[in-house]
C-alpha cells in the first residue's frame, strides 16, 4: 500500500515537471526567436534609424569592393536599407487577399452553418479544410503556370476599364505576376481558415434567436444580417485577423507570382511587388556573402518588423474573438435560466 | 542545414557503426592466419570519412549525379554528401566549418578573404550562360547580336523597345517589333547574376557606378521588368511572356530552346559577336588563362580573343585548410581527382551539365592550392 503510493507520488512529480516543461517551451520559443531577432537587428537599426520604414532603396552596395564606415558601422560602399517597397507590397496583397476572401468565406459559411446537413455538410467542410492544407508551392507553380497569364491576358485588361472611376486600376497590365496575382493567389490560402473559423461561429447563434427572426417572419437575408452578423460581430473581426496574419506571412506562393519589384513602389494594380517574408526567402543567401554581415541584419530587421506586424494582429484576433465567446457563453447563461 | 546536419549526424554514427564492425572482421580474419585478407582488412579499417558538400545548385547536378557515384569507386572509404543551398550558404558553411567544400559560382570577395585568410578557392570546372529571349518572329537559327552595353540599357530601363535604334543598329536587316521590353532577372541569390551583372559592369561604365556587380544586386527600378527564382522560373517567365529578355545558366540551353526562346550572339572585346558554343567557351578559357593569378580568383568575364564567349566562369570549392589530418587526406585526394582530366574532368561527367573542363596550365595552379589544405 505504502509502496504504491510513493510510486504513484513519484510519477505525479514526473509527469508535473513533464508537463510544466512542456507547456513552457511556446513561451520560451517566442522570446527566444524574438530575442534572436531583436539582437541580429541592432546593426541594421543602428545604420539605417528610422529611413528603414520610410526609404525606397535596397541596396547591400558593392560587395566585391572596399568597406566604409557609415553612421558607426562598417558597410560596404553603397549600402542602404529601405524596406517601404516590402512593407507596402505585404500589406497591400494581404489586404486585396481579404477583400476577396472575406465575402467568399463568409457566404460559404453560412451555406456550411444553416443549409446543408448530414453528408453534404460534412463532404463541403472537409473541401474547405483540405484546400487549407493544400502546400503554397503548389499553389504558387499553378499561379505561376495559371493564373498569372490569365490576368495578363483576361482579367487584367478587364479591370482596366474601371481605371477612369479607380486610376489605381489602369494599365498597363504587363506579365500578369504582380500586386493583383499576389492577392488572388493569397485570397484562396486564406479563405479555408477565415470560413471554418465563421462557419464555428454562425453554428453557435443560440437556435432561439434564429428562430425568434423566422417567426417575426424574416426573411433568410434578414436573419442572417439582423441576428446573426451582429451577434458573431467580434468573432468575425477576429476570423479576418487570422487570415490576415497568414496572408502576410505567406512567403512562398508569393515569392513565385509577385514579381519580385525591388527599388519602387507599385504603381498600379498589375504592378511587380515583393512582400517582407519573400524578400527575407530570396535574398538571405546573397546576404551571407556580405563580409560585413550587414545584409543579414537588414534581413534581420525586416523579419522583425513582419513578427511585430503578425503578431499584433494576431494578438488582436485573439482579444476579439474571445471577448465574443465571453459575451455568447453570458448570453447561453440568460437562456439557460 | 538542419536537414544536412542530422544526415551528417546520422552518416557519422553509421560510420562509428562500420568502423566497430570493420574491426572485428579484421580481428577475425588475423586470428585466421590469412595474410592476404588481414591485408585488405587492414585498409578497410582506416575510418571512413565523409565529405560534406554545399552550395551552388549548378555544381550540385555534377556533385550529386556524376561525382558521388563516380568516387566510390576511386576511393571506397570516403563517402560524399551533397546538397544545393545555394552559393552563399555553402560558402557561409565552408567558414563555419560545417561542411568541407562549399561549392560557389563566385570566389570570396576581398574582405571575406581578409576575415578568413585560411579559406582557397580552388576551380573545379568552367561554366557559361547566355541572354535569352522571346520576340516572335524571329527563327530558330536567327540570333539577335547584343553588347553589354545594350544590355545594361535594357535592365536599366534606358532602351524601352525592340526596335530601339540601339538594337537595331547591331541587326540590320532583322525586323524588331515596336514593343515595351520585359527584362528579367534573377530574384533569388543566383551565381547567373553575379557573371551577368560582372559582364554588364565590365562592358558598361553607367552600370558599373549604378549597379556594380554581385550574386544579387540593387536593380534599377524598371516599370514592368521583373523578378522571377531560380533558372527554371526564368525560362517559364521567358516562355510565357513575349517580348521579354533575361539570362539563363547554360545547363538550361537545351530546355530553354525547345521552349522556343532564342539566345543572343554576345558582342566580345575583340568586337565580334559570338554564340556560347563549346569552342568559343574553350577559346575565352584559353585567352583568361595566363591572368589566373596563384590564389585563382579572377573574373574571366569579356576576355579578348577573335571568337572568345565573353561570359564564362570558374565554378569554385571554397575549401578551409584548416582541416585535420585525416579528413585533409581525403579532400586533398578528392579535389585531385576532381580536376583531374582523367578524373572528375572527364566529359563523361561534364558534359551531361553543360561544363568544360580547366585548361592545363589552371590544373598545376589548382594542385598548388589543393596542396595548401591540411596546415
Amino acid at each position: 500500500m505504502k509502496r504504491v503510493s510513493s510510486r504513484s507520488k513519484i510519477a505525479d512529480q514526473v509527469f508535473l515537471v513533464a508537463t510544466g516543461l512542456c507547456a513552457s517551451s511556446p513561451i520560451l520559443f517566442l522570446l527566444v526567436i524574438t530575442g534572436i531577432v531583436v539582437v541580429q537587428s541592432i546593426p541594421s537599426i543602428r545604420l539605417m534609424g528610422w529611413d528603414f520604414l520610410t526609404s525606397v532603396t535596397w541596396n547591400m552596395g558593392s560587395t566585391y569592393g572596399a568597406m566604409t564606415v557609415k553612421n558607426g558601422v562598417p558597410v560596404p560602399a553603397g549600402a542602404s536599407y529601405g524596406a517601404l517597397p516590402f512593407i507596402v507590397g505585404t500589406l497591400a496583397s494581404s489586404v486585396i487577399a481579404l477583400l476577396i476572401a472575406v465575402p467568399i468565406s463568409l457566404l460559404t459559411a453560412m451555406i456550411l452553418a444553416y443549409r446543408v446537413r448530414g453528408v453534404v455538410k460534412s463532404a463541403l467542410s472537409i473541401v474547405v479544410e483540405l484546400l487549407a492544407g493544400i502546400p503554397s508551392v503548389v499553389i504558387g507553380l499553378w499561379g505561376i503556370v495559371v493564373l498569372a497569364p490569365w490576368v495578363s491576358s483576361s482579367l487584367g485588361p478587364l479591370l482596366t476599364h474601371v481605371g477612369w472611376v479607380i486610376p489605381f486600376f489602369s494599365g498597363p497590365v504587363g506579365t500578369g505576376m504582380g500586386l493583383l496575382t499576389s492577392g488572388l493567389v493569397l485570397a484562396l490560402m486564406v479563405v479555408p481558415i477565415i470560413t471554418a473559423t465563421t462557419r464555428d461561429l454562425l453554428e453557435q447563434v443560440p437556435i432561439l434567436y434564429r428562430e425568434g427572426g423566422i417567426a417575426l417572419g424574416m426573411t433568410s437575408w434578414e436573419v442572417v444580417r439582423l441576428i446573426c452578423l451582429p451577434y458573431i460581430k467580434e468573432g468575425m473581426i477576429g476570423a479576418v485577423a487570422l487570415g490576415w496574419g497568414r496572408a502576410m506571412g505567406e512567403t512562398m506562393a508569393v515569392l513565385m507570382v509577385s514579381g519580385s519589384a525591388i527599388n519602387y513602389l507599385p504603381q498600379n494594380l498589375y504592378s511587380p511587388i515583393s512582400t517582407m517574408a519573400a524578400v527575407i526567402a530570396d535574398q538571405l543567401d546573397s546576404a551571407m556573402t556580405d563580409a560585413s554581415h550587414m545584409a543579414v541584419h537588414a534581413l534581420s530587421e525586416l523579419a522583425l518588423v513582419l513578427l511585430v506586424l503578425t503578431l499584433l494582429t494576431n494578438l488582436v484576433a485573439r482579444l476579439l474573438v474571445n471577448r465574443s465567446r465571453g459575451t455568447r457563453r453570458a448570453g447561453m447563461g440568460v437562456k439557460a435560466g | 542545414m538542419l536537414k544536412s546536419r542530422w544526415a551528417g549526424a546520422a552518416l557519422a554514427l553509421s560510420a562509428v557503426i562500420a568502423t566497430a564492425g570493420c574491426g572485428a572482421a579484421t580481428n577475425n580474419t588475423a586470428n585466421a592466419g590469412n595474410a592476404v585478407q588481414n591485408t585488405a582488412g587492414a585498409t578497410t579499417a582506416t575510418a571512413p570519412i565523409t565529405i560534406n558538400e554545399t552550395g551552388s545548385s549548378l555544381l550540385y547536378p555534377l556533385f550529386n549525379g556524376q561525382w558521388i557515384e563516380a568516387y566510390k569507386s576511386v576511393d571506397p572509404n570516403v563517402s560524399i554528401t551533397a546538397a544545393s543551398t545555394g552559393s552563399g550558404t555553402g560558402i557561409a558553411q565552408a567558414i563555419a566549418g560545417t561542411v568541407q567544400i562549399g561549392a560557389s559560382d563566385a570566389y570570396l570577395s576581398d574582405a571575406q578573404m581578409q576575415q578568413n585568410p585560411s579559406m582557397v578557392n580552388i576551380p573545379l570546372a568552367i561554366s557559361a550562360q547566355q541572354v535569352m529571349y522571346n520576340v516572335p518572329g524571329l527563327t530558330g537559327d536567327q540570333h539577335l547580336k547584343l553588347s553589354g552595353d545594350v544590355l545594361a540599357k535594357i535592365f536599366s530601363g534606358k532602351i524601352k523597345v525592340w526596335d530601339d535604334a540601339a538594337i537595331t543598329s547591331l541587326n540590320p536587316g532583322v525586323k524588331l517589333p515596336h514593343q515595351p521590353i520585359i527584362p528579367v532577372h534573377r530574384s533569388d541569390s543566383s551565381g547567373d547574376t553575379f557573371l551577368f551583372t560582372q559582364f554588364l559592369s565590365d562592358t558598361s561604365a553607367d552600370w558599373k557606378n549604378a549597379v556594380g556587380f554581385g550574386t544579387s544586386v540593387s536593380w534599377p527600378a524598371v516599370a514592368g521588368a521583373i523578378g522571377v527564382k531560380g533558372n527554371d522560373g526564368v525560362v517559364q517567365a521567358l516562355a510565357s511572356n513575349k517580348y521579354s529578355i533575361g539570362y539563363v545558366g547554360i545547363s538550361w540551353l537545351d530546355k530553354a530552346t525547345q521552349q522556343g526562346l532564342g539566345y543572343a550572339a554576345l558582342k566580345n572585346k575583340d568586337g565580334n559577336f559570338v554564340l556560347p558554343a563549346k569552342e568559343n567557351i574553350q577559346a575565352a578559357a584559353q585567352a583568361g588563362v595566363s591572368n589566373v593569378p596563384d590564389d585563382e580568383r579572377i573574373s574571366l568575364i569579356d576576355e579578348p580573343g577573335a571568337n572568345s564567349y565573353p561570359i564564362i566562369n570558374f565554378e569554385y570549392a571554397i575549401v578551409n585548410t584548416k582541416q585535420p589530418a585525416d579528413m585533409a587526406a581525403a579532400l586533398k585526394k578528392f579535389l585531385n581527382w576532381a580536376i583531374d582530366p582523367n578524373g572528375g574532368n572527364k566529359d563523361q561527367y561534364l558534359s551531361p551539365v553543360h561544363f568544360l573542363p580547366l585548361p592545363a596550365e589552371i590544373e598545376s595552379k589548382s594542385q598548388a592550392q589543393i596542396n595548401k589544405i591540411g596546415g
